[in-house]
């Protein structure tokens, strides 16, 4: 999975490099936005995480370039305002998504994988599992060592969430978009609370622990090796 | 320089009182000269024709043409010291029978004596004259009647009335000018009292903003003025003391979390740790970084909506639908507290969907970390012909009054010392309010008998 960086901050651009590297992609980074839209019309990128303010090009009009060039590969941005217009211009243009500064880095690696997959999507799965878990989707059941647990149905979409993205860390702020629809930070630990009380259904009294705390990052599910 | 010259409402008083002063001189000087001109005139004629009496009763007693040549030395010698009287007399065919030397007379003499006339006329040498002509009879019946004239010259009259009009001109334009210069004195007395205000004023400045600007002592005119801008400075020093007590609540807000942040690594950087060591204090600084963000990102909002920057995306929204969303969202806290959370009425509002779930949010979990464990939540939507009204009502300790009206100030806490992990940096409740003003509604709470109430009104006509 090869991504492009397009960011002239050096220290941003570093610790995206670092941290999309070390979370498994090929990246490059590039510091101006000339160079940006000659390295997406020539090399072979699955994703570009494009700054709008750049020197030479701006974010907006790489894309433009790319765009009009037949590229369709999806194009994140990321900008320090939180402007209305803003939004509406990337996406106008054809963006695929948005995120102001500062951000999570574990929120920005969740949309990454989120925009990646959105091409490759193959069929549906039905029911989804990790170790003895088993979730059915179609009759919303979830059994764990041939125990049936009761959720509710929030709890539901929370476990379904972690498990369609397993070994992923999810932020808190993407938990609570995805599963309630709040797309603002909430000052309270709603959401701490709720994974705890998620986690005290389906791993108590289970081994192995399947949902985990990564302090300051969120929380994932996986199957600890 | 000349724009404020124009300005100047001294120059233009000076130049006022001048222009009315020359003007009423200038009358004066006009009505002087007229009536001592006149004066003179009349001084000429009652001189002119007291001779020409003399010369008709002087030739009635002539009663031969031998008495004609006697007649001449008592002429003489009656004007004698008449300096500038001319004399002459004619006999009725024209030929000249008496003439005092030099004596200097149009020629058609005879015609204007017939007509009895008084005429001015000048000279060759360009003297002017002022003549009176009659008619005299002889004494001798036998003898055709005579033609007299006196005239006499008018040059030291008109020495005198120059030097007199020069000297008037010359007293006019001193005065004149005087009066402009008093003018100009008086209207800076005048507008003293404005000068004091301006370096009143001058002496204001941000440090100095109870100053006021003195009403009692100056004009009626410039009081009202006076007072307005009193009152504007009254509002200034409000506005003012706000922004630097919020300035230093900021300053106070963003302290701890720094100074937490560098104690804690630099302590962590002081000696060799294990990786789980060096894991934890990383995760407790983002969890920092992510308070000090947000806290950040909630006093760009409400520095947008101060300078009225914050324009809801207007559209119809279902609150109780909101409500079900959020009590969904809070569901976790409110079922591991065991609070009953109940939700009452219905109404839709024009407004942006977004920020009013965010100043629903705000209240709702401001209402769950203030409820005790057992306690319930009450939310109420009604609508009257103007307005909707949304309260949450929440059980627990009551309020003391003297705090509620500065429950939505940015950083305010009823228990200063009080502040959770986990809790806001109080600025929800701030945020809240600026949500509703920017919708043309506003917020407001009571507390009375372990009911904390908070209340936001909103337009449904924007």
């Amino acid at each position: 999975m090869k991504i492009l960086v397009v960011e002239d901050e050096p220290k941003t651009g570093s610790y995206l490099h670092q941290g999309l590297t070390e979370a498994g992609f090929v990246v490059d980074l590039v510091r101006d936005g000339h160079d940006g839209l000659h390295l997406l019309l020539s090399g072979s990128y699955e994703l570009a995480i494009l700054d709008v303010m750049l020197p030479s090009l701006d974010g907006w009009q790489v894309l433009q370039g790319l765009r009009k060039a037949g590229k369709e590969l999806p194009v994140l941005f990321l900008t320090a305002r939180d402007e209305v217009d803003d939004r509406v211009k990337g996406l106008e243009l054809g963006a695929d998504d948005y995120l102001v500064k500062p951000f999570a880095f574990s929120e920005l690696l969740a949309r990454v994988r989120t925009l990646l997959r959105r091409g490759s999507r193959s069929k549906e799965p039905d029911t989804l599992r990790a170790a003895d878990l088993e979730v059915d989707l179609m009759r919303r059941r979830v059994v764990r060592s041939g125990r049936r647990i009761d959720l509710t149905s929030k709890e539901f979409a929370l476990l379904e969430l972690l498990l369609r993205r397993q070994g992923e860390v999810l932020p808190r702020s993407l938990i609570a978009s995805q599963v309630w629809d709040m797309n603002f930070d909430s000052d309270t630990n709603v959401i701490e609370v709720a994974v705890r009380r998620l986690r005290a259904k389906v791993d108590d009294g289970f081994v192995p622990k399947l949902i985990h705390t990564i302090r300051g990052m969120g929380y994932v599910l996986e199957v600890a090796e | 320089m000349s724009a404020g010259w124009r300005k100047s409402i001294t120059f233009r008083l000076t130049l006022l009182f001048a222009a009315v002063s020359t003007t009423v001189l200038l009358l004066l000087g006009l009505l002087v000269g007229t009536l001592v001109e006149r004066h003179f005139e009349e001084l000429d004629m009652e001189l002119l024709t007291g001779k020409i009496e003399l010369l008709q009763s002087a030739l009635r007693k002539v009663d031969s043409n031998r008495g004609i040549d006697a007649l001449s030395a008592k002429l003489d010698e009656s004007l004698v010291g008449h300096h500038g009287l001319a004399v002459a007399v004619l006999s009725a065919e024209g030929r000249t029978l008496y003439a005092t030397a030099g004596a200097q007379f149009p020629d058609d003499i005879r015609t204007r004596a017939k007509r009895g006339l008084t005429s001015v006329w000048t000279d060759a040498a360009n003297r002017s004259y002022r003549g009176v002509f009659a008619e005299a009879r002889i004494g001798d019946a036998s003898l055709a009647p005579t033609v007299v004239a006196v005239s006499t010259e008018l040059s030291h009259h008109q020495h005198f009335m120059y030097s007199f009009k020069q000297a008037l001109w010359s007293v006019m334009a001193a005065a004149a000018l005087l009066t402009g210069l008093l003018g100009w004195f008086a209207a800076r007395r005048g507008l003293a009292p404005l000068r004091e205000i301006r370096q009143r004023a001058a002496e204001i400045t941000a440090a100095r903003l109870d100053q006021r600007l003195p009403v009692d002592a100056i004009p009626a005119e410039l009081a009202e003025v006076a007072a307005t801008l009193n009152e504007m400075l009254a509002r200034l020093q409000d506005s003012f003391r706000r922004l630097s007590d919020f300035s230093s609540d900021l300053a106070h807000e963003l302290r701890t979390p720094v100074a937490n942040l560098l104690t804690q690594t630099q302590v962590t950087l002081s000696r060799s740790r294990t990786l789980a060591e060096y894991n934890d204090v990383l995760a407790s600084n983002v969890e920092e970084f992510e308070r000090l963000s947000r806290m950040i990102a909630d006093m760009l909002l409400l520095a947008k909506s101060d300078n009225d920057l914050i324009v809801p995306h207007r559209e119809p929204v279902d609150l109780p639908a909101e409500i079900r969303g959020l009590a969904e969202f809070y569901d976790a806290l409110l079922d591991e507290k065991g609070i009953r959370l109940s939700c009452a009425g219905a109404g839709l509002v024009s407004g942006d969907r977004l920020m009013l779930r965010r100043a629903l949010s705000n209240l709702l979990s401001n209402a769950i970390r203030h409820t005790p464990a057992g306690g319930h939540i009450a939310i109420r939507v009604a609508t009257d012909e103007a307005a909707l009204t949304l309260s949450v009502e929440n059980s627990g300790l009551t309020i003391p009054q003297q705090h509620l009206p500065r429950l939505f100030d940015r950083f305010y806490r009823v228990d200063a010392s009080r502040r959770r992990f986990g809790e806001g940096a109080g600025l929800g409740l701030a945020i809240t309010r600026s949500i509703a003003r920017a919708h043309g509604g506003d917020a407001s709470v009571r507390s009375e008998r372990g009911l904390t109430t908070f209340e936001i009104r909103l337009p449904l006509r924007p």
